[in-house]
């Protein structure tokens, strides 16, 4: 069998056992209640309303700010790369730290001393403070393979501006728009900072599905939000895959980005820093937290940290640390080879796949939830059903990651090596998979987010000795008092700064290409 | 050889008869390490804990999976799910022997289906620093001025069960058109709504870094703040306010899970989970009550109170309504109508 065929079956085998079967269960219980009922509603067309307006104002929020910044980053110069590992940590941090950290930075009694919280600034700032990062990690995923044209362009006398202009924004078109369609696709249905922040007026339908599935047992009219939900993001994922598609430019052979030395490099540096400590800011003031006890300074939250948890449901930080990272690489042995056959299938022209390799990230997580326990009530709280939620998640970003790149890709070489005698699998394994080393890098880096993050956990029971960090951090804030509080900002900022060493890491893998 | 091979069959099939008990749970049950340690050992019976999300998913988990039930015993039933749960049908009978050790008041289902094993009550705490100097609301008249309202912090009933209990004390307390103009006067003054209990607490009250002096929490998280300061307070730095009726008793249950194959295994986890060390256990990992009457109270339980006279609904008349109150909370909090409008379109 050709090897693009058996990459699409292996994708729509795991898809069908892992999404469609489960996702039909509960759309068939609740077959026929009727979508105009859910339409007809002022109060849930207002949730669709606002749903579409946040996703789209975070996409462009997102491109605008992530193209000066580009500009910047194209280059190599001192800290690049722990910068964007920075960049990364909102991502895998949980919604109610986060908000914490906005609101200890800009809320009523923030450290900025500006009140910017029941303002729609503040969700604004979230949504930048999530998605920013991710996009600029597929754009200089992308770039960071196109060196040499940069250089041609250069050495036939093209200045940093036209250059710019002419060849890398080109370049990373595909991926700014894989970066705003994810950035619409979390914003549109995240449970998310904005329910924190603004209240229940900034509920998104995802909410909406949550107590109908899981507080009332209304499958008729979950089923008819979850189609709704559905069709609104497979509108906008067709566009965004027709514009990826459609912006993929083919480059030379791959090669690192230019090095900003010297003076420039400094300023660069200076320019780039400054703008993330502004727009992290609220992450240095988790820092503070965690060392903010009743009396001004306190080290009791990091203390406990190292204490033995006398509770057999609060996970000691050792615990949770392991698990995190026992669950990440479980998760990416499942995701690397699916996100890689999906790519591959999508890339040699199977019709069709490209959305529904997709879905999974179109489809509300709860309703999948509900779904695994109608479909696989045996499987429950089982380590393969946590691996394959997770897996679910975290591929289709991994896919997209090198995807972009594949499409790069010289198409001459392996015509080359074809015309040279070799078959597809040899082509693959000898000329493609070796040039695509540094999108892979940068795809794996990207699934680990995911998850770290875990927005794949919620599908499947939990088990307290799985305890992950977010988990542990969610378990510390359950319960009164500050030095749960400062233990929890304390886990806060381990996990993001193990969840930051991973991605310098994997970036830098990704880099030496 | 075939002696030893002998000696050894028993023994491996002892190990894999080793029965494992599963107890589905929702995500805030705790108990020490030490405690189930003592119920493994003694009864040689494996404890397996599955966590399903808040008291409502929990409960719905177990529901949708009836008939091939994930697991054998589930904890964490409150009073505001109870009818839904015995309605239901997922849960087997057990007539512990523990129950006459067990105060009576919370002995809610009378076909002891369901067991009673701790309870608490969802409360309004405030900060003692910001009303250092300024008057404390008494009632749920002033509560509904502005200059209090927009100090308060609620949870979001459609998400959080304390949300749901202090509405449920709105509705005992004002009755069926007076809760919804209370609520009405809330969200004019400015009211605030977290979707959950952690959001409310850790983010929005003043103690925590929020704007809110007012939230809405348990009449024991004063004593867990003493508890969790590690010495740094002596007297709690929040107080609770216990107007009549400004409270709403939880309690929660146990049960079997209709077609476990561990029918005998789950009796003695019921039986051990009311007795006297599993009891004594309860309050400083989950901060709630024991309902065993001759169980010990930690000594920190000094700061936390049980109103004279808390809310009361029964659990009949909150399974019927419960859909419909949230509802027409969401209507007139979320939704911004009016109450009059809303009550004219019961009719």
């Amino acid at each position: 069998m050709r090897p693009s065929r058996l990459a699409a079956l292996l994708v729509l085998a795991f898809l069908a056992l892992a999404l469609l079967w489960p996702l039909g269960l509960v759309i068939g219980r609740g077959f026929g209640y009727g979508l105009s009922a859910v339409l007809a509603d002022p109060y849930l067309r207002g949730r669709l309303g606002w749903s579409l307006a946040f996703g789209a104002s975070s996409s462009l929020l997102v491109v605008l700010f992530a193209v000066p910044l580009v500009y910047l980053m194209r280059y190599r110069f001192p800290g690049r790369d722990a910068l964007v590992a920075l960049s990364m940590v909102p991502f895998v941090l949980p919604t109610l730290v986060v908000a914490t950290g906005m609101l200890a930075w800009a809320g009523p009694r923030g450290l900025l001393g500006l009140d910017l919280s029941g303002t729609p600034w503040i969700l604004f700032w979230g949504s930048l403070l999530y998605n920013l990062g991710m996009t600029l990690r597929l754009v200089l995923g992308v770039l960071g393979g196109s060196g040499r044209l940069v250089e041609a362009a250069r050495t036939l006398g093209a200045g940093s501006w036209r250059s710019f202009w002419r060849v890398e924004l080109p370049l990373s078109a595909g991926a700014l728009a894989a970066g705003a369609g994810l950035t619409f696709v979390y914003s549109f249905s995240s449970f998310g900072l904005p329910l924190i922040l603004g209240g229940p007026r900034y509920a998104t339908l995802e909410v909406a599905v949550y107590r109908a599935l899981l507080e009332r047992l209304a499958f008729g009219e979950a089923a008819a939000l979850i189609l709704v939900q559905t069709a609104v993001l497979v509108l906008v994922s067709l566009g965004y895959l027709y514009a990826q598609k459609r912006l993929a430019v083919r480059a030379g052979a791959p090669a690192p980005p230019p090095r900003l030395g010297g003076v420039r490099g400094w300023a660069a540096l200076l320019l780039v820093a400054g703008f993330f400590a502004l727009l992290y800011a609220p992450l240095g003031a988790l820092v503070l937290r965690s060392f903010w006890g009743p009396e001004g300074f306190s080290l009791a939250g990091w203390a406990a940290l190292a204490r033995p948890q006398a509770s057999y449901f609060a996970p000691s930080a050792g615990l949770a640390t392991y698990n995190t990272l026992r669950f990440s690489l479980l998760a990416l042995l499942v995701t690397a080879p699916l996100g890689f056959a999906y790519a591959y299938g999508v890339w040699k022209g199977v019709r069709g796949l490209d959305l529904l390799g997709f879905l999974p990230l179109l489809v509300s997580p709860v309703s999948l939830a509900v779904g695994y326990l109608l479909a696989y009530p045996g499987l429950r709280a089982s380590l393969l059903l946590l691996a394959t939620a997770y897996a679910l998640l975290a591929y289709p970003l991994f896919a997209r990651t090198v995807l972009a790149a594949m499409r790069r890709l010289p198409a001459n070489l392996a015509e080359a090596a074809r015309t040279l005698g070799a078959g597809p699998w040899r082509v693959l394994v000898r000329v493609e998979l070796p040039l695509l080393r540094p999108a892979l890098g940068a795809a794996a880096a990207l699934a680990a987010a995911v998850t770290i993050g875990e927005f794949g956990a919620t599908l499947v029971l939990a088990r307290p000795e799985w305890a992950t960090l977010t988990v542990a951090i969610y378990e510390r804030l359950g319960k009164p008092g500050i030095v749960n509080y400062q233990e929890a900002m304390a886990l806060s900022v381990l996990l993001g700064l193990l969840a930051a060493g991973v991605f310098w890491g994997l970036g830098r893998g990704g880099e030496v290409g | 050889m075939i002696k030893k091979l002998l000696v050894l069959v028993p023994l491996v099939f002892s190990l894999s008869l080793a029965e494992t008990l599963t107890v589905l749970t929702h995500s805030s049950f705790a108990l020490s390490k030490e405690v189930i340690a003592s119920f493994e050992q003694q009864t040689g019976i494996k404890l397996r804990f599955v966590e399903g999300g808040d008291a409502g998913a929990t409960l719905n988990k177990a529901i949708l999976s009836k008939g091939a039930p994930i697991a054998d015993v589930i904890y964490g039933i409150d009073n505001t799910f109870l009818s839904r749960a015995l309605e239901a049908g997922i849960l087997e009978r057990y007539s512990t022997p523990q129950i006459a050790v067990v105060q009576s008041r919370f002995l809610l289902d009378p076909t002891l289906t369901a067991l009673p094993v701790d309870y608490g009550y969802v409360a309004l705490n405030y900060d003692k620093d910001f009303f250092k100097d300024k008057p404390l609301p008494g009632s749920w008249d002033d509560l509904a001025r502005p200059e209090y309202a927009r100090l308060l912090v609620v949870e979001n009933p459609a998400t959080s069960s304390p949300g749901l209990a202090f509405l449920l004390a709105t509705v005992a307390s004002l009755g069926e058109d007076g809760y919804l103009k209370f609520w009405e006067a809330l969200r004019d003054g400015g009211v605030k709504v977290a979707p959950g209990w952690s959001e409310a607490y850790f983010a929005h009250f003043t103690r925590y870094g929020g704007d809110r002096p007012l939230v809405v929490s348990y009449t024991t998280s004063p004593a867990a703040e003493v508890y969790f300061s590690e010495g740094a307070y002596r007297e709690p730095p929040t107080g609770n306010l216990l107007w009549p009726g400004a409270s709403f008793l939880q309690v929660e249950f146990v049960g079997i899970l209709k077609g476990t194959r561990h029918r005998a295994a789950a009796e003695k986890f019921i039986d051990w989970l009311l007795s006297g060390p599993v009891q004594e256990d309860i309050p400083l990992n989950m901060w709630v009550w024991p309902v065993r009457r001759d169980a010990a109270l930690p000594d920190v339980f000094k700061f936390a109170e049980r109103p004279l006279e808390p809310a009361e609904l029964s659990p009949e008349a909150i399974a019927k309504n419960r859909e419909r109150w949230i509802a027409e909370w969401e209507a007139v909090v979320v939704r911004g109508q009016s109450a009059q409008e809303v009550i004219s379109r019961r009719k």
